[in-house]
């Protein structure tokens, strides 16, 4: 099991999911509260504040319809990965302007940053693959979807 | 025969090391200007742009000097000045040296003609 799958469970991955004010924000805060759920986060807010401090710096948008939002914040204890697959695929402010329907969340600790730049380097190369892309906005459940990410992962 | 490739990381100190080379018997070299991988994934990449905290203390750009030495005693003399000047290699953020075997060169000054 590779590092990517292992840190995204199932119960982490939100198909289809929408906001009706198409903001970036309430999508990001629905991702950082499944995984507070599954890994017991007690500072969600705090979270969610840091990703979006991180959103303002530069895009995290890697073109194609894919965005991989991350950052470090001291409340946690372990890197941990989150995905959302957006229907209508919203507008995260993308370089290319493409709208975005595949979101990778990825939050770890401050003193991780060689395994979380590993990571978001291995993600990004995995979503540069067109067809396997395909793949992920075709499964049809939350367990497909991660079957996908950990056989690309492997 | 050997390639020499030294990347210093702190370029303020390539006067200093180019004098070295002298010192120690290497008096022809090649200096490129260089960047660390680093550098251009947290400048220019905007995903990586969350990083840039972590590259406190390094230096952005770098040159790399390139050159070829006939013998492992000049190497070895070099090293110690080198050291002398920008602190030992094993430092973190001070640069990298290394040797690679030459089998074939053609275009090489004699050492006594060089500089």
């Amino acid at each position: 099991m590779g590092g990517i799958c292992k840190r995204l469970p199932a119960e982490c991955i939100l198909l289809d999911c929408h906001d009706p004010a198409a903001e970036k924000e309430p999508i990001i805060r629905r991702l950082v509260e499944a995984l507070a759920q599954v890994h017991g986060i007690s500072d969600a807010d705090q979270l969610v504040r840091d990703i979006m401090e991180r959103e303002e710096l530069a895009s995290t948008c890697l073109g194609f319809g894919c965005a991989v939002p991350h950052a470090h914040s001291p409340i946690l204890k372990n890197t941990v990965i989150a995905a959302a697959r957006l229907n209508p695929p919203l507008n995260f402010d993308a370089p290319d302007n493409e709208p975005v329907s595949l979101v990778f969340l990825m939050v770890g600790p401050e003193n991780s940053a060689v395994l979380h730049l590993k990571l978001l380097s291995k993600l990004a190369r995995l979503l540069h693959d067109a067809g396997f892309r395909e793949e992920l906005l075709k499964a049809e459940t939350q367990e497909a979807f991660h079957q996908l990410i950990c056989r690309k992962d492997e | 025969m050997k390639l020499l490739v030294f990347v210093l990381n702190n370029e303020e100190f390539l006067e200093e090391v180019l004098e070295a080379y002298i010192e120690a018997g290497v008096t022809g070299a090649t200096i490129l200007d260089s960047e660390g991988m680093g550098r251009f994934l947290t400048y220019e990449v905007p995903l990586f742009a969350g990083f840039k905290k972590f590259m406190k203390g390094n230096k952005p750009y770098n040159k790399t000097i390139i050159s070829v030495v006939r013998n492992q005693d000049t190497i070895d003399r070099l090293k110690k000045l080198v050291d002398d000047i920008v602190g030992d290699l094993d430092n973190p953020g001070t640069g990298i040296m290394f040797t690679l075997p030459v089998d074939w060169a053609s275009g090489l000054v004699p050492e006594d003609e060089e500089v």
